[in-house]
């Protein structure tokens, strides 16, 4: 049996002889015929052929199939290759036949998919890359919309084409960067000008794009982009400059008018930073705000402020040379002519069509002409001063000689007897003083051509005047002496009619009319009659009231005022100005009051010899004088004997008048001070009934009337206790 | 009349302080005599044996001074300090404090308080037996029209008298307010105020030689028995020279009274009679505060200049204590007509 199994044909082969043999001895016994018996078994044969030719059909059929694989793979393998550009592995070498088909096919399945691996790696790669490129050249065209449809092309995947790729990506991501980069630099530049001009940088670049306006959100850098903030820089810029050029005016204008009115550095250091700016070129100027609207406005401001003081000095210069003219004008008594012309030169500099500088000019070439002009007349002015003066002392010799009581001996006599002396030689050189004066006069006129004026008055015309004056008076005097030559022939014939001597008529207007600016002489007497007063003083023990001890010296005084009334008060009633005649009676009162105080000082308590005059007494007395007791006042006219009593300060009392003492109101018993013997008789007290408890009329108004005295006892002086009140007298004064 | 010697001033005490008296109290116990002065010291002398017996010195000068009882006194300062002193220990404490300097102290056995007098316009009591801290000690404080220059007791009375010639009469019992305010019958300032003993008035010195003598008692008989008299003056040559009273003490017996003053003289008067009964013979210089022994059988006399004048070259000061004769101080009566 087991023969058998090893060997299926020959079995099968068995199998078939068997079935033969079975089907041989089946005939026989069927008892078939040859024929059939051969038909059969050519049926048999033909089946069996037929099978055959099927199985080797089917197997010729596997054979092309495994072929057609093989080639399939092989193409594809060299398909794969070719794309990836490498080169194709030949694992089959055409001649040599390494094996089977299906062995053929075993070895190249596995480096086909191999392949297909490897293709689709490298196929990711490539969709990498291209999906960088594809997003970064979104980004930078700056539209979503384009090249989304590129793909990868499957028949290129070789390394050189992802290389390529790689590049095209690298030289995007740089341009990207590169533009990132430029994004950053103009929204650099746009802040710093934004800051300089004082714009709000976040507003700026919102407007160019939203998105730039975040700080951390993602940055577009489409080529629109740039533009856009390239033209915003563009347009700032221009303002920068525009607004610098404003400025850099604005400071040049400023540092003139420093310049101009010597503006004091401190003042200056506020605007340090404008002016330091002012030769700065677009790109120095970096500082914030330096050129904002508000700092540009504030600029302006102060600029007009300068302008505005500018012009209000040059006002003022203009119109101090305009005094300063009119004073050398007035100093040598020439007139200004073209008064008008300043007032209408300010006028023209506040409407701004002049130049103040301009009139200032003017003035100041005006005012060297006057001083030129001035300095020629020096010499004749001279002259004419001494003349005035001269005249000045003719009129007052002539009031003086009309004096009745002019030799009367009083204070001060001398010294006008002196001055009436000089006087007489004075007026006799006047007329040769005119004549020179008039000389000289013409003289400079011919020299000049115009006409020599004083105050606006033709000098010669004045002395001319002078001239006739002086003889019409000459004329008078002759006439009046002649008159009173009649006179006192008439006088002595009838001095029974007449009595006494007439009192020579004044002739008082004659002198006035040709004196333009001599109010000197009067003057003059004014203030000589000023110390015949003896200097009154303003004295602040002045009191209204003067008490009745002083009586005798300010009587004394009234006689001294009285004695020379002349001299005294008829000077301060002829003073036509510049003494207060109201105020004399109160400097009357004042230097009452300084003659009667002493500089003697006593103090309280100290006994005084009896033969101590009543002088000291009052002497005592204006101690507090000036804290004026108006209450002491009134007790004196009250009780006048007892008045040196009154302040505690003097404690000196008469025996004769203590009997008077007003708190004593009842006349009390004979004072016994003497000390008693211990052994004998008792002393009967100086005793007198005090007033009624509450009230004390004296006591009460007292210490109503003075408030502000403030009296301390002896320990409070001597510890010096000073009661805290800013209003008290450190004086011990009772009251 | 005729001029007779007066005796001897009395015995001076040694170790007298070395700058002016501002007052001299004999204790109500024994002879002890308590002496402030203005060289900030409070001196505590045994009167009758002439011994100093304790001394305190303070901050500033002591401006008056009072026994509390034999052991223990108060002093007022112009550092405006009020102290009690302690003599057995030698300690002192300060009760409080016033304002501007303290110019008088006064103890009221009626009321156990002490009371002050200042120049800060206020008078203060104290009580001393409180612990010490001026919240404690402080009893009350009294608003017065002007500086306080004398206090005086009489039982529950007491008299104040200030610059401006003010004088506050209060029942110490009361003190919110004032029983009596009146005005110095006197002109000038005053000096001193001592309630008579009997408890019905007070003499009221001032500056110019004048005591007043008034009565509490608002009563038009009262009122009419009030008069003044002047004393301390000098006579010379037709003129009178007239002096501060400093000092007024009443004679615990007799009630007659004792004034001194800055001619360095002391008088001593019978009010009633209203007559002198003597005067001693002058002391160095001022008389600046006087006090009677409670027996009355000594007089103390501080003799010290009291600056009437201001700082000038003065007697040194001095305290004398003289035994009083009863004849120097007793009332004579009145000579029946």
């Amino acid at each position: 049996m087991s023969s058998l199994q090893v060997d299926p044909l020959q079995q099968v082969e068995t199998t078939c002889g068997t079935l033969l043999y079975e089907l041989q001895i089946i005939w026989d016994e069927v008892g078939e015929s040859d024929t059939d018996r051969d038909k059969m078994l050519l049926e048999l044969e033909q089946e069996c052929l037929e099978v055959y030719r099927r199985k080797v059909d089917k197997a010729n059929r596997c054979r092309a199939q495994l072929r057609q694989a093989i080639a399939d793979s092989e193409a594809e393998l060299a398909a794969i290759c070719s794309a990836m550009g490498e080169r194709p592995v030949h694992i089959r070498q055409s001649d040599q036949n390494t094996g089977s088909l299906k062995e053929e096919l075993r070895k190249i399945l596995p480096q086909v998919e191999e392949m297909r691996k490897r293709k689709s790696d490298r196929k990711n790669q490539f969709l990498e890359v291209v999906d960088e490129i594809r997003n970064i050249s979104n980004e930078i065209q700056g539209t979503m919309e384009c090249i989304s449809s590129k793909t990868v092309d499957e028949a290129d995947l070789s390394l050189r084409k992802l290389e390529e790729l790689h590049r095209q990506l690298h030289a995007l991501q740089k341009e990207k960067s590169d533009r990132l980069k430029q994004v950053q630099d103009h929204l650099y530049t746009l802040n710093s000008i934004c800051l300089v001009l004082g714009v709000d940088f976040k507003q700026t670049v919102s407007e160019v794009h939203p998105s730039l306006g975040d700080s951390e959100g993602s940055k577009n850098i489409s080529n629109e982009i740039i533009e856009q903030l390239a033209a915003a820089i563009q347009k700032l810029r221009e303002v920068k400059l525009q607004r610098m050029q404003r400025l850099q005016d604005l400071a040049t204008t400023m540092l003139e008018l420093w310049n101009l009115m010597d503006t004091p550095i401190e003042e200056q250091q506020m605007f340090q930073n404008v002016t330091c700016n002012i030769a700065a070129s677009e790109h120095e100027i970096t500082e914030p705000n330096t050129l904002s609207v508000d700092f540009i406005n504030y600029v302006e401001a102060e600029v007009s402020r300068l302008e505005a003081l500018k012009s209000s000095k040059m006002k003022e210069l203009v119109l101090k040379k305009r005094s300063e003219l009119e004073e050398i004008c007035r100093k040598t008594h020439m007139v200004l002519e073209a008064d008008g012309a300043i007032e209408y030169a300010i006028e023209a500099i506040e409407s701004g069509t002049v130049d103040p500088a301009y009139v200032l000019e003017q003035i100041e070439l005006q005012i060297a002409k006057v001083k030129e002009e001035a300095f020629s007349r020096k010499e004749i002015l001279e002259k004419v001063e001494k003349w005035l003066s001269a005249c000045d002392e003719e009129c007052w010799l002539e009031e003086y000689n009309r004096d009745e009581n002019r030799y009367n001996a009083g204070r001060g006599a001398h010294l006008i007897l002196k001055r009436a002396e000089k006087a007489r030689s004075l007026v006799n050189k006047l007329p040769s003083m005119v004549d020179a004066l008039a000389s000289k006069t013409m003289a400079w006129e011919q020299e000049r051509g115009i006409e020599f004026t004083y105050d606006g008055i033709r000098l010669l015309s004045m002395l001319e005047e002078y001239t006739i004056l002086r003889q019409e008076k000459e004329e008078e005097r002759r006439r009046q002496r002649d008159q009173k030559k009649l006179q006192g022939q008439l006088i002595a014939e009838q001095e029974a009619l007449y009595g006494s001597k007439p009192s020579p008529s004044k002739p008082q207007s004659v002198k006035k009319a040709p004196r333009m600016s001599t109010g000197g002489a009067s003057n003059r007497r004014l203030s000589l009659g000023g110390t015949m007063l003896q200097t009154p003083k303003p004295d602040s023990k002045a009191t209204p009231h003067s008490r009745p001890g002083r009586k005798s010296d300010r009587m004394h005084q009234i006689d001294q005022l009285n004695c020379n009334p002349d001299n005294g008060f008829t000077a301060l009633s002829t003073g036509r100005r510049g003494l207060d005649v109201a105020g004399l009676p109160i400097k009357k009162h004042s230097f009452g009051a300084r003659e009667v105080e002493p500089p003697m000082m006593r103090k309280p308590f100290s006994p005084i010899s009896s033969t101590a005059s009543s002088k000291t007494n009052i002497t005592n007395f204006s101690e507090d004088l000036n804290t004026a007791t108006t209450h002491s006042e009134t007790i004196q006219k009250a009780l006048p004997t007892s008045n040196m009593n009154m302040p505690f300060s003097t404690p000196l009392k008469t025996t004769t008048t203590s009997v008077a003492d007003e708190e004593n109101k009842t006349p009390r018993a004979m004072p016994i001070p003497v000390p008693s013997t211990p052994s004998t008789g008792s002393v009967p007290m100086q005793t007198a009934m005090t007033p009624a408890p509450p009230p004390i009329p004296f006591a009460a108004n007292v210490v109503e009337q003075i408030p502000e005295e403030i009296e301390y006892s002896f320990e409070e002086l001597r510890a010096g206790f000073v009661l805290p009140k800013t209003h008290m007298k450190s004086s011990m004064i009772q009251v | 009349m005729t001029f007779v010697p007066p005796p001897a001033p009395g015995r001076e005490l040694s170790n007298p302080p070395s700058d002016g008296i501002s007052n001299l109290r004999f204790s109500n116990l024994s002879d002890h005599l308590l002496v402030s002065s203005w060289d900030k010291s409070v001196r505590l002398y045994d009167a009758s044996a002439n011994v100093l017996r304790g001394e305190f010195m303070h901050g500033g000068p002591v401006l008056d001074c009072c026994f509390h009882d034999d052991s223990s006194g108060f002093s007022v300062s112009a550092d405006h300090t009020v102290r009690r002193l302690v003599f057995s220990s030698n300690k002192e404490d300060i009760l409080g404090r016033h304002e501007a300097p303290v110019r008088c102290v006064e103890y009221s056995y009626a009321a156990g308080q002490l009371i002050t007098g200042s120049w800060d316009k206020t008078l203060k009591c104290w009580d001393p037996r409180g612990a010490s801290g001026q919240d404690r000690t402080l009893v009350g404080t009294y608003a017065q029209p002007e500086r306080v220059y004398s206090l005086s007791l009489v039982g529950n009375r007491l008299v104040v008298a200030t610059a401006g010639r003010h004088v506050n009469v209060y029942d110490l019992r009361n003190m919110s307010q004032p029983e009596q305010r009146r005005e110095s019958s006197l002109k000038y300032q005053t000096r001193c105020v001592r309630c008579y003993p009997n408890g019905t008035g007070y003499a009221l010195s001032s500056v110019e030689g004048r005591v007043a003598m008034e009565f509490f008692e608002l009563s038009e008989a009262s009122q009419a028995k009030k008069y003044a008299f002047k004393c301390h003056r000098k006579s010379e040559a037709g003129r009178d020279i007239v002096y501060p009273v400093n000092a007024i003490a009443f004679h615990p017996i007799y009630g007659t009274f004792a004034t001194g003053g800055c001619d360095g003289f002391v008088n001593v008067w019978d009010g009633n009679n209203k007559k002198r009964l003597y005067q001693y013979s002058k002391y160095p210089t001022s008389v600046a505060a006087l006090s009677f022994s409670k027996d009355g059988r000594l007089l103390a006399v501080a003799s010290s200049y009291t600056y009437e004048e201001g700082d000038k070259p003065h007697e040194p000061d001095s305290i004398f204590v003289r035994s009083v004769n009863e004849i120097e101080v007793k009332p004579k009566p009145k000579v029946l007509p």
